[in-house]
């Protein structure tokens, strides 16, 4: 008989190229590679950093050179070479542009390419759009109309340089220096990255969106993003990512902070599609990431993320329920294919009275990669009445990868209640024979489970990117289903 | 429209299906009967096609198609849809997505353009009236925490929205009450017409009272050991598969 | 002197002793070596993240008793389960004592480790199972391996069911100034047969004990064995209890630990499947207070098809009391159709009390139910308020209330004598007299 089954797809998945992966033949100027002091110093120079930022950069690379490269996530590979790195790479032209006219036609090829396109249409869907290629924010759209609210979305560069107060006090604040080894390689050697600003009492009127890009070989990106919800504010912020595919393993180690001041809001949505390398396991993205949030009295953080790419990901985006009644939320998806590895989870750690937090995570593992989910939730003896909700479930498809929950759980107050459920589960023969029986051929009825699986995250994105997350979902695991 | 020649079929390597003939015409109902164990629900599976199930000798033609070679969703295209007797869950998959993706994936492979969006909403809520199901019901996740009637009633909405060829009703009254059983049953009576068919699978004999067959046929043992009018239903009813035991 | 730089001058001692020739030097000599290498745990290991050892390794432990000590039966006939007839293998201070066990070689072997490692009757037995499935990379356990010497011997042959439970019991008398114990177990229950067994550590006065205990349990093929253990020690004594249970296939292996007494206690227990349709089960009751220390360290390692674990662990923690639950199911790629359950459920009452849980799922099988749930919380107002409205006192209140929490894990208890005690240990532990007939 003709049957399309799970081993079928497979294959068919095992073949699938990835789609983001060209390179954008533009003209780069690229730093020699290796690290040491001087180039850290180079770094800030290039980009006409205050000296308090180059000596806080310098602060960082004396921590960093001390630390070792942490081993306990559920991940195997090859450590980067921190010396055969390219810290510094910006597309050769005038690194910031006016209107579109100005932007290199090669480079609005890539964004097109990438599913962004900084036009009309793209103003008219209401989204403020940053890019980030390599390392240098290449546009900012939307930033008249921004200011007319008084807030501030710009690349980090400038904002170093034009809000230079700001970014003194709050940098820093929430991931430290010395935080963990990326966090402190991050802060010595960051190019570029977004920060927005959020006046009290406001409320963004638009989604405010990044885009980061590596492109160059031998590079890393390693970009800042640091969001500051003032007082009663409001802010939802998407941030996407894609990458080339090359052999060599690309490093992106990222730092996000994000404070909401007292009674503020943001909501922080990534889609994740760095090149998971190739179906040999040859090549991808290390995406060792830091993002954290701080609340403040009745602030609300909820973190929302589909991570379908990198080879290699580590990543913790995590709250510090630090006022009375604030709350912190956790929705992720995690796909994993071929040879990819995931250890990726949260923090949620209450601090004040009746804080709040919920974690929904859904890992889907096929071909023989790794998922771990890896979560923390702790209640401090001063956080009374605090709660915590955790569900985390994991999809396996095939027999050759594999699926870990790795919750810590910790509380230290009697007042408080937290719940945790995990389960593990497969595409049912019975699920999917109800499907073909109705007419669904067995490749859509496995799209349809696996989003119906991760419906609840789904649900929380904002609507146009919970449609090109969805079909990222499809990408990275059914193959030809659109 | 349905035609089938002495079917033999089984489940690792147990014989179950003995050798079974049976004409289905357009227009008409059938009532297959029989007690527990006598082969009902792999009928309807083989049908189906369920892959679980190995089809050793005999033949199912629909409209003089061999269904042998297709595939479950190749089959459904064709117009063969099962009332399944316990229908499976899909956690996060709404039953309007599912029914939109079946309609759908049923006209792309009769290379039709996909169904509008305000067709396919019309469609839903005329299906979802005949069948007294309520709104909220539909955006529910399919068969999830679905009581035993909504389950069935369920079932009968995706037949009313897939207008089958031919529909087969495994056990659709078992688990149902009879303020339910009475709303299932008109809406299959109303789904009825001169150009589909129904097999009726069920055990006792109350369903046909609502779903009234054209004929009745007992199924003991693998094989179909009786065939009638409806009044065997009752003969049945009365006298028991005792009965029927002891004539084999 | 440290209490490492101890042992590690007595291990001599201690071989001489027992007899260098013996087959078991190069077992002990290895073990001893790891041991020294990676000496006692630290909360930097991620498995001892939430424990540490440190003040009780501060003191001065004696690692051998200086003198045989006796003890009588009036004394310690509490601790009995006496209201039915077991055999019984008990020690005091880590020596046998004869007076008071009940051994048996009839038809089944209930007797000492002491004599199955030296006797040649033994040695095939011996070589066959002694640390073969306990774990030779785990410090503490190397270090009991090291000085392996006595304990209980049970060799169950096939198809016996054995009518009477057996208890082993380990008393110190505390007349030494602080006393190392290492019991070393050995249990073996052979094809389709049946035994039920009881462990207990009782120190019989205030000076400090450590105990680090290795239990090796195997299950042959459609054997059963319940295993209950009684931590209900004075709060002088901690316990580190290790126990290793290899399972054969339809074999059925159930472990029950009752925690309500000792300093500090940590329970590492691990199952391994070497065959399909195996029935694991772990469950506990833990109920603290003060400064106590209570630490469940568990693993069931999937490794075959068709096998199924459920766990069920309860805590209450009062005062200034400290909970862990470190639970691990590890499914292994051919252990297809698994069932593995796991529930912990906590209960705080106190500012000061807290637990730290990490029930983890490590699943290379696709075709698997695994679940896991975890609680933390506290006891039901409305069912509080509810209780006293109709004339039941706050204090009786929530003794029932915390009966009912832990009756899941109390019902599977399947010696009534047993059930009872342990009934009987949380209503003196919950400061109530009552009987929870629920």
């Amino acid at each position: 008989m003709s049957k399309y089954t799970e081993d079928d797809l497979k294959i068919e998945l095992e073949n699938k190229e990835y789609e983001y992966g060209f390179y954008t033949d533009i003209e780069s100027d690229t730093f020699p590679v290796g690290l040491n002091e001087d180039i850290v110093r180079a770094i800030s120079k290039k980009k006409e950093e205050p000296e308090w930022m180059t000596d806080w950069r310098i602060e960082a690379f004396r921590a960093w050179e001390q630390m070792v490269e942490p081993e306990w996530a559920n991940v195997h590979y090859e450590k980067p070479k921190f010396q055969d790195i390219s810290y510094y790479s910006a597309p050769l032209k005038k690194a910031k542009y006016e209107s579109l006219d100005e932007v290199d036609p090669e480079l609005l090829e890539t964004f097109k390419k990438l599913g962004i396109s900084i036009d009309e249409q793209k103003m008219l869907s209401g989204v403020a759009v940053d890019i980030v290629m390599d390392s240098v924010s290449v546009a900012t759209t939307f930033k008249k109309t921004l200011a007319e609210k008084g807030i501030i979305f710009c690349s980090i560069s400038e904002a170093i340089k034009e809000h230079s107060e700001l970014v003194r006090k709050y940098i820093g604040s929430v991931v430290p220096q010395k935080d963990n080894f990326y966090a402190a390689l991050n802060s010595a050697v960051f190019s570029d990255g977004s920060f927005c600003y959020i006046p009290k009492g406001v409320r963004c009127p638009m989604e405010l969106s990044t885009y980061f890009r590596i492109n160059q070989a031998g590079t890393g990106q390693f970009e800042r993003t640091l969001v500051i919800a003032d007082e009663g504010s409001y802010v939802s912020y998407l941030e996407g990512c894609t990458a080339p595919s090359r052999d060599e393993n690309q490093l992106h180690a990222a730092v996000v902070e994000l404070i909401a001041l007292d009674d503020a809001e943001i909501k922080y949505s990534t889609v994740q599609n760095w090149f998971p390398g190739n179906k040999e396991g040859k090549g991808g993205v290390y995406n060792f990431v830091t993002k954290r949030g701080l609340c403040e009295k009745n602030a609300k953080i909820s973190w929302t993320q589909v991570e379908t790419g990198s080879a290699v990901t580590w990543k913790y985006p995590s709250c510090i329920l630090k006022g009375d009644n604030s709350v912190g939320e956790f929705y992720s998806i995690a796909v994993t294919n071929n040879y990819q590895q995931a250890d990726t989870g949260t923090k949620m750690i209450h601090l004040g009275k009746n804080t709040k937090s919920t974690i929904i995570s859904k890992g889907i593992s096929a071909g023989k990669s790794q998922n771990s989910y890896r979560g923390l939730v702790q209640i401090s003896s001063r956080a009374d009445n605090a709660r915590n909700f955790s569900q985390c479930d994991s999809l396996l498809m095939g027999n050759n990868c594999g699926a870990h929950t790795f919750p810590y759980i910790e509380s230290k107050n009697p007042s408080a209640k937290i719940e945790h459920e995990a389960t593990t589960s497969k595409i049912g023969e019975d699920q999917v024979f109800y499907c073909n029986q109705r007419g669904i051929p067995t490749e859509k009825a496995i799209a349809l489970i696996v989003n119906g699986f991760s419906k609840e995250v789904l649900n929380k994105l904002p609507m146009e990117f919970a449609v090109e997350a969805q079909k990222l979902l499809e990408i990275s695991l059914e193959g030809s289903v659109g | 429209m349905l035609s089938i020649k002495n079917l033999h079929a089984g489940i690792e390597d147990k014989d179950i299906l003995k050798g079974i003939n049976l004409e289905v015409k357009a227009g008409e109902v059938h009532a297959i009967m029989g007690p527990n164990g006598s082969g009902k629900s792999t009928l309807s599976a083989v049908i189906a096609g369920n892959e679980n199930y190995e089809v050793t000798d005999g033949s199912v033609e629909l409209d003089g198609e061999d269904l042998a070679d297709l595939a479950p969703e190749e089959r459904a295209h064709k117009g063969v849809f099962l009332s399944f007797q316990y229908p499976v869950e899909i956690p996060g998959v709404s039953v309007t997505n599912f029914m939109k993706t079946a309609i759908n994936e049923s006209r792309k492979a009769k290379g039709q353009e996909e169904m509008p969006a305000n067709e396919m909403l019309k469609l839903i809520r005329e299906k979802s009236e005949l069948l007294e199901i309520d709104r909220k019901f539909l955006s529910r996740s399919l068969n999830e925490g679905f009581s035993g009637g909504e389950k069935k009633r369920n079932e009968i909405f995706q037949m009313a929205m897939l207008e089958p060829k031919l529909a087969i009703l495994d056990e659709t009254d078992s688990g149902l009450d009879i303020d339910a059983l009475r709303i299932v049953a008109n809406g299959v009576n109303k789904l009825k017409s001169e150009n589909n068919a129904i097999i009726v699978i069920t055990h006792y004999q109350r369903l046909l009272d609502y779903i009234v067959p054209d004929f009745v046929h007992v199924l003991y043992n693998g094989k179909i050991v009786k065939s009638g009018g409806k009044e065997l239903a009752y003969e049945l009813e009365e006298k028991g598969y005792d009965w029927i035991k002891a004539e084999n | 002197m440290e209490l490492k730089e101890k042992l590690i001058s007595s291990f001599m001692a201690f071989e001489e002793r027992v007899d260098v020739d013996s087959d078991l030097h190069d077992v002990r000599t290895e073990a001893f070596k790891n041991f020294e290498n990676k000496g006692f745990p630290t909360k930097k290991e991620e498995a001892w993240k939430y424990t540490s050892l440190n003040t009780i390794l501060k003191n001065d432990f004696s690692v051998f008793p200086k003198k045989e000590n006796a003890v009588e039966f009036s004394e310690v006939k509490k601790y009995f389960i006496h209201e039915i007839d077991t055999y019984k293998v008990v020690f005091v201070d880590g020596v046998f004592s004869s007076f008071l066990s009940s051994t048996t070689h009839d038809g089944l072997d209930v007797c000492l480790m002491s004599s199955a490692l030296t006797k040649p009757k033994y040695k095939m037995v011996i070589d066959e199972y002694f640390n073969k499935v306990a774990n030779k990379e785990e410090s503490l356990t190397s270090l009991n391996t090291a000085f392996a010497y006595e304990g209980a011997y049970i060799n169950i042959p096939r198809s016996k069911v054995v009518e009477k439970p057996i208890e082993i019991i380990n008393f110190s008398t505390g007349t030494e100034a602080a006393l190392l114990v290492q019991p070393r177990n050995l249990i073996i229950v052979g094809e389709n047969a049946h035994v039920q067994i009881i462990e207990r550590h009782q120190s019989l006065n205030d000076n400090p004990v450590l105990t680090n205990s290795v239990t090796e349990i195997f299950v042959q093929k459609r054997a059963i064995v319940d295993y209950y253990k009684i931590q209900n020690d004075n709060l002088e004594a901690s316990l580190i209890d290790n126990t290793y249970i290899a399972q054969k296939e339809q074999s059925n292996a159930s472990v029950h630990t009752f925690s309500f007494g000792g300093n500090l206690t940590r329970n590492n227990l691990n199952f391994y499947h070497q065959g399909e349709h195996i029935d694991s089960t772990l469950k506990g009751i833990t109920i603290i207070e003060g400064k106590q220390h209570v630490d469940h360290y568990t693993l069931v390692q999937h490794a075959t098809p068709n096998c199924e674990s459920h766990q069920n662990y309860k805590g209450i923690f009062d005062d200034k009391s400290t909970g862990v639950f470190n639970g691990k199911i590890y499914v292994e790629k051919e252990a297809q159709k698994t069932d593995a359950f796991q529930q912990n459920n906590n209960i705080l009452l106190s500012d000061k009390a807290s637990i730290n849980a990490k029930p983890q799922l490590e699943i290379f099988a696709d075709d698997v139910k695994c679940s896991h749930g975890c609680t933390i919380g506290q006891l039901d107002e409305k069912a509080m308020f509810y209780m006293q409205s109709r004339g039941i006192p706050q204090k009786e209140a929530k003794a029932l209330l915390m009966y009912a929490f832990s009756n899941e894990v109390i019902e599977s208890i399947k010696i009534p004598a047993m059930k009872a005690r342990i009934t009987k240990i949380i209503a003196m532990k919950l400061g109530v007299n009552m009987g929870f007939d629920l």
